[in-house]
């Protein structure tokens, strides 16, 4: 039940990097989905990752997050591998055990316990964090009902931060798609991450909802000493809260910089902002 | 049921002052219950009134009137405590099909476990050993004799190790495919016990010749009936077995919700409603699925060993797979999911099979022998039940409210939803299309066998990937 056994990295270079991505390629058979990327996230700031559809974004993403082996390249989190080769075979962290390093995510197509409560949804995050084993349940000690009181507890406080507070009761599918979001970062966040994982939270909202979740997503930063790595589509939130931005396409890095740098590149004007799958 | 709000002490210390406080404050809280939920509470508390003082109506005035006055079906003794053996099962069983979604044909397997554990455990069988334990056995009577107390235990330990032995190939099957090798598991659990009649195995220090294990075809008999303090609980002890059932029964109820309000309650049924998000959210799926098979198991070895010591005997026979399916019936017809509604199915079931039917048979008969007699019929008539169930109240008698809501309005809804919001003019039409067939595809799987290849479609892939 304690952190999981990964191998530390030798040296201790690199302090400031939350993650470190060298050379990651993923192949689906014939296609290359992501090719030998770099990329690197440091502590404390907030990094996009946009590209045409079909980039490779969320493919990179699944790797990180250990759903997807990487076909070769190497991966570090805070210090511990996420990937290890054994021979020619690689092998990912487990994506519970990635969870408990300090890696939590949001789902492009949102994915939450739908028949659960808003609440439930949150203490499900909150798993890593609750020690009470079976037998505790089944004798309903103290230790354990004490770990249950918190979990409602702190469930609250996390439906609060999201602002989805008094509707812990409603079930995760009946409540409106921006709530349904907003649940899905609480259920994130509820994990106590390091880093936090967005696949497109704007994505399906107006114009004032993406305001206020970009708004959001800055106080998250300040507020629990995140790191976060966002795709977004809609260049607005890009562009407003990136301390730097990596564009993919065709799964390869074309530009790595600042947004008004990424903005000025005409290869990231020509591969993605060209093909029209921005909205400005 | 407690509403202390004092902070919890931990250990065994703050354990037992709860348990003395909860105690203490028991009154209060079934007050406080009588008044926010009257009609409810005063209807469970007749129903366990009613259930604590049948055994003893059944004999006093139930069954002299069905025999004096008029015949109505009241169960007897042995049914009744056939009730409280299915209702542990359907409890049991309820865990992994209910809770975490997996789908067990094979569960009367565990069963099997259960009562050879009390077969080979408290019997005159191995002859050529005598190990008599805590028992009222005389000693250096053949056989190995122990109580049922310590029965218990060892019947759930081997039926949560079995449980877990099958869990492990089945980990990354799925709706029909997990079925499938469930189904074979509970076929060939029985035919080995059946075939271990004449084993020759010689190997190191082990020399069988001939050795009958199990009793093959007929069986293990006689089996030590359970007593404590002296008192028997066997089925020739009538009402003293029912009580007996009843305290294993409340044991698994109180049980089976323990777990299902906890941690893993929670995990099982997340794994259930998408194991793919489970597991990102950091639940071991492994460890929790394979939980569920364990802990699930055992209830049928309590089952299991509290059948052959009351019956004192036991066959494969008995380990059908009809049984199975009669189980997965009270778990479906009762409402899966939901602790009660097992139950509920459970006894309604017995019920029908063991008393109502045969009590039906005897009326045909008394109009004409050449009626058919019901009770050959069981099976159809649970066929046509299920199927009625199926079309008018497909979540059960008392359904879980996760079950009822799939079941009635189940997947547009969420869809619809999330497409109306969709229709933003900063969101390309292409995207809602994915977002459509992506929720599509998140249906689909949902009884697939899904591979964490299947995390997140992309646009195009999603659409023929639900189909697979
Ligand atoms: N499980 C999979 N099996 C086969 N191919 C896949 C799989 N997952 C992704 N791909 C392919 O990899 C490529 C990259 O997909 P990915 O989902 O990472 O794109 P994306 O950048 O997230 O796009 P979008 O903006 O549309 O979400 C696509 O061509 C996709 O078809
Ligand atoms: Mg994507």
């Amino acid at each position: 039940m304690a952190a999981a056994p990964v191998p530390r990295t030798g040296t201790q270079p690199d302090a400031d990097l939350l993650v470190k991505a060298r050379h990651v390629t993923k192949k689906f058979g014939g296609l290359t989905a992501v090719n030998a990327v770099d990329f690197d996230i440091p502590r404390g700031s907030i990094v996009s990752l946009i590209g045409p559809n079909g980039a490779g974004k969320t493919t990179f993403f699944n790797m990180i997050t250990g759903a997807y082996t990487p076909t070769a390249g190497t991966i570090t989190f805070d210090g511990h591998h996420l990937v290890t080769q054994s021979g020619n075979r690689m092998r990912s962290l487990k994506p519970h055990a990635v969870t408990e390093l300090g890696i939590g995510r949001t789902f492009q197509n949102i994915r939450l316990f739908g028949t659960m409560s808003a609440l439930d949804n949150i203490r499900v995050g909150l798993h890593v964090h609750l020690k009470s084993h079976w037998w505790d349940a089944v004798l309903r000690l103290p230790s354990m009902r004490a770990e249950e009181e918190y979990s409602i507890q702190r469930g609250e406080e996390l439906l609060e931060l999201v602002g989805l507070e008094g509707r812990g009761n409603i079930w995760a599918r009946n409540l409106p798609y921006g709530d349904q979001r907003r649940l899905e970062i609480g259920r994130a966040l509820a994990t106590n991450p390091k880093l936090l994982l967005l696949d497109e939270p704007t994505a399906g909202m107006n114009s004032s909802e993406t305001a206020e979740m970009t708004a959001f997503i800055r106080s998250l930063r300040t507020r629990l000493n995140l790191s976060v790595l966002l795709i977004e589509h809609d260049m607005r939130v890009v562009m407003g809260i990136s301390d730097r931005v990596t564009v993919l396409d065709y799964g390869e890095v074309i530009a790595e910089g600042s947004p008004a740098e990424v903005r000025a590149n005409p290869r990231v004007v020509e591969a993605y902002l060209g093909r029209g799958a921005a909205s400005n | 049921m407690s509403a202390s709000s004092r902070p919890i002490q931990p250990g065994i210390v703050g354990w037992l002052t709860h348990l003395v406080s909860s105690a203490l404050n028991l009154p209060g809280a079934y007050r406080r219950e009588l008044e926010r939920r009257r009609g409810r509470t005063l209807a469970m508390t007749i129903l366990a009134v009613f259930a604590m003082a049948y055994p003893v109506l059944n004999r006093l005035y139930f069954q002299p009137f069905s025999r004096n006055v008029f015949p109505l079906p009241f169960p007897e003794d042995a049914v009744v405590t056939f009730m409280m053996i299915f209702g542990i099962m359907a409890i049991g069983l309820n865990i992994v099909a209910g809770f975490a979604g997996l789908l067990d044909l094979g569960y009367v397997a565990f069963y099997a476990f259960g009562a050879y554990t009390a077969a080979f455990l408290a019997s005159p069988h191995f002859g050529s050993v005598s190990v008599v334990l805590f028992s009222n056995t005389i000693q250096g009577f053949p056989g190995i004799h122990f109580p049922f107390w310590m029965l218990v235990p060892l019947a759930m330990i081997t039926a949560a190790t079995f449980g877990v032995l099958l869990g492990a190939p089945t980990l990354r099957l799925r709706g029909d495919y997990l079925a499938i090798v469930t189904l074979g598991f509970g076929e060939i659990v029985p035919v080995v016990f059946k075939n271990l009649a004449a084993v020759n195995f010689d190997f190191g220090p082990i020399h069988l010749v001939n050795a009958n294990l199990t009793g093959g075809n007929l069986g293990i008999n006689p089996i030590d009936a359970p007593h404590f303090f002296g008192i028997k609980f066997g089925s020739s002890s009538g009402i003293a077995a029912v009580y007996l059932g009843m305290i294993l029964l409340v044991g698994a109820i109180l049980t089976a919700r323990n777990l299902e309000r906890s941690r893993m309650g929670r995990a099982w049924i997340a794994i259930r409603e998408d194991e793919v998000a489970a597991e990102m959210m950091g639940i071991n799926t492994v460890r929790t699925k394979l939980l569920a098979f364990g802990l699930g198991a055992s209830f049928a070895g309590v089952a299991g060993v509290f059948q052959a010591s009351y019956q004192g005997l036991t066959t494969s026979d008995f380990f059908t797979f009809a049984t199975s399916i009669l189980v997965l019936i009270m778990v479906i017809l009762g409402g899966i999911g939901n602790i009660w509604g097992v139950l509920v199915g459970a006894l309604v079931l017995v019920f029908v099979d063991k008393t109502f039917l045969p009590w039906l048979g005897l009326r045909f008969t008394e109009i004409s022998p050449d009626l058919p007699n019901p009770s050959q019929f069981n099976f159809l008539i649970f066929g046509v039940l299920l199927v009625a169930m199926m079309r008018f109240r497909p979540e059960g008698f008392i359904p879980s409210r996760q079950r009822a809501a799939e079941l009635h309005h189940a997947p547009p809804g969420q869809a619809i939803g999330a497409a109306a919001t969709m229709g933003d003019a900063a969101i390309a039409g292409e995207e809602a299309v994915e977002e459509l067939a992506a929720e599509q595809e998140a249906i689909a799987t949902a009884d697939e066998a899904a591979e964490v290849i299947d995390i997140e479609g992309p646009p195009g892939d999603a659409p023929g990937r639900a189909g697979t």
